[in-house]
């Protein structure tokens, strides 16, 4: 009874949509065969690249792969706090 | 010359088998000449489901060991005119058969048969190359749950990297009530994970148990929802245009097939 009340509110989500958003996610990385040295490495070399021409905190840099209809996106989030002059690097 | 069909899934227990003995025996129903081949070396099954477990002799192992003729290791079904079954030895394991030897016994059958069904042991191993060697097409077979269906996700990849196609979907033991309650994923949800065709829906069905129990297709019985989301989908695979009944809401399938004894 209260678990229909819940899901009349919509506090619970069913089950079956959880059940496709977990297997969203567990099937971009079956497919994408994601190992994750790879995603670490990409990550280090994206913050070594970033880092020539903006300032930020190493550790707020996040990496994932996400599904978007029938392909996947990489979403790469990196929060900086300002650009670097690239003219004072010349 | 005929085709020949892979009937996989990865996970075991989906439903492979009780989908290939009644897609063949609908198929031959039809008037189709169909072969149906084991592919479980070491684990047979395809015999019992059938009812022929007893009229066993040669297993497509003979074959390959040249111990028989091809067409003389065939069972034929006493039931439908046109269906036979190639059963796998239970001696054997799977490492026992390449997939060129496979391959070859199923050219073979597809020029003496409209449709050659082969039914694939779960696994992505050597039981499934094999399965798959010979295969112009492929029906994945997947039940509306996680590891079912990222099951099925795994071997589309395997029979898209072996260039078969197209590959078709039957998902089964489908529950239009769970559904409707919002406890089991829904088909439209099932196609855009999979992103393949759905060839049909085998709405669950617990003549199933009765059936195998018997070793008599749910296809002869009439009546069984099971056995005529069989039959269907055996006319799609003939080419038939034939709708896939809406399943999807609580009690709409059973509202249109009230309309329809109504109106009968």
């Amino acid at each position: 009874m209260s678990i229909s009340i819940r899901q009349l509110f919509g506090r619970k989500p069913k089950s079956s949509s959880i059940a496709k958003q977990r297997l969203k996610l567990v099937i971009t990385q079956d497919r994408f065969d994601v190992d994750d040295r790879v995603v670490t490495r990409l990550h280090h070399e994206l913050i070594e690249v970033l880092a020539k021409y903006f300032e930020f905190s190493m550790d707020s840099v996040q990496i994932s792969l996400k599904p978007e209809g029938n392909s996947y996106v990489l979403v790469a989030d990196f929060p900086y706090k300002k650009a670097h002059d690239v003219s004072m690097n010349r | 010359m005929g085709k020949v069909i892979v009937v996989t899934s990865g996970k075991g227990g989906v439903g492979k088998t009780t989908s290939t003995a009644n897609l063949g025996t609908a198929l031959a129903l039809l008037g189709k000449t169909v072969v149906l081949v084991d592919a479980d070396v070491g684990l047979r099954n395809l015999d019992i489901v059938l009812g022929l477990e007893s009229r066993i002799v040669y297993t497509s192992m003979d074959v390959i060991d040249k111990q028989c003729e091809l067409s003389k290791a065939l069972v034929r079904d006493r039931r439908v005119d046109g269906l036979t079954l190639l059963a796998a030895s239970q001696k054997n394991n799977k490492d026992d058969i390449q997939p060129a030897q496979m391959k070859a016994i199923c050219d073979k059958l597809r020029s003496t048969h409209d449709f050659v069904l082969v039914d694939s042991p779960a696994g992505i191993e050597r039981g499934f190359s094999n399965a798959s060697a010979g295969a112009d097409e492929a029906i994945v077979v997947t039940t509306p749950d996680v590891s079912a269906i990222r099951d099925a996700d795994r071997i589309i990849g395997l029979l898209q990297h072996a260039r078969i196609e197209p590959i078709n979907l039957v998902l089964n033991r489908f529950s239009p009530e769970l559904v409707g309650n919002g406890s089991m994923i829904d088909q439209e949800d099932v196609i855009d994970i999979l992103n393949i065709d759905l060839l049909g829906i085998v709405p669950e069905d617990t003549g199933v148990i009765t059936s195998t129990n018997r070793g008599i297709p749910l296809v002869y019985e009439e009546g069984s929802e099971g056995g005529q989301a069989y039959m269907r989908i055996a006319r799609r695979i003939t080419g038939q245009q034939i709708p896939i009944p809406a399943f999807d809401q609580k009690g709409l399938f059973t509202s249109i097939m009230n309309w329809f004894t109504r109106k009968g």
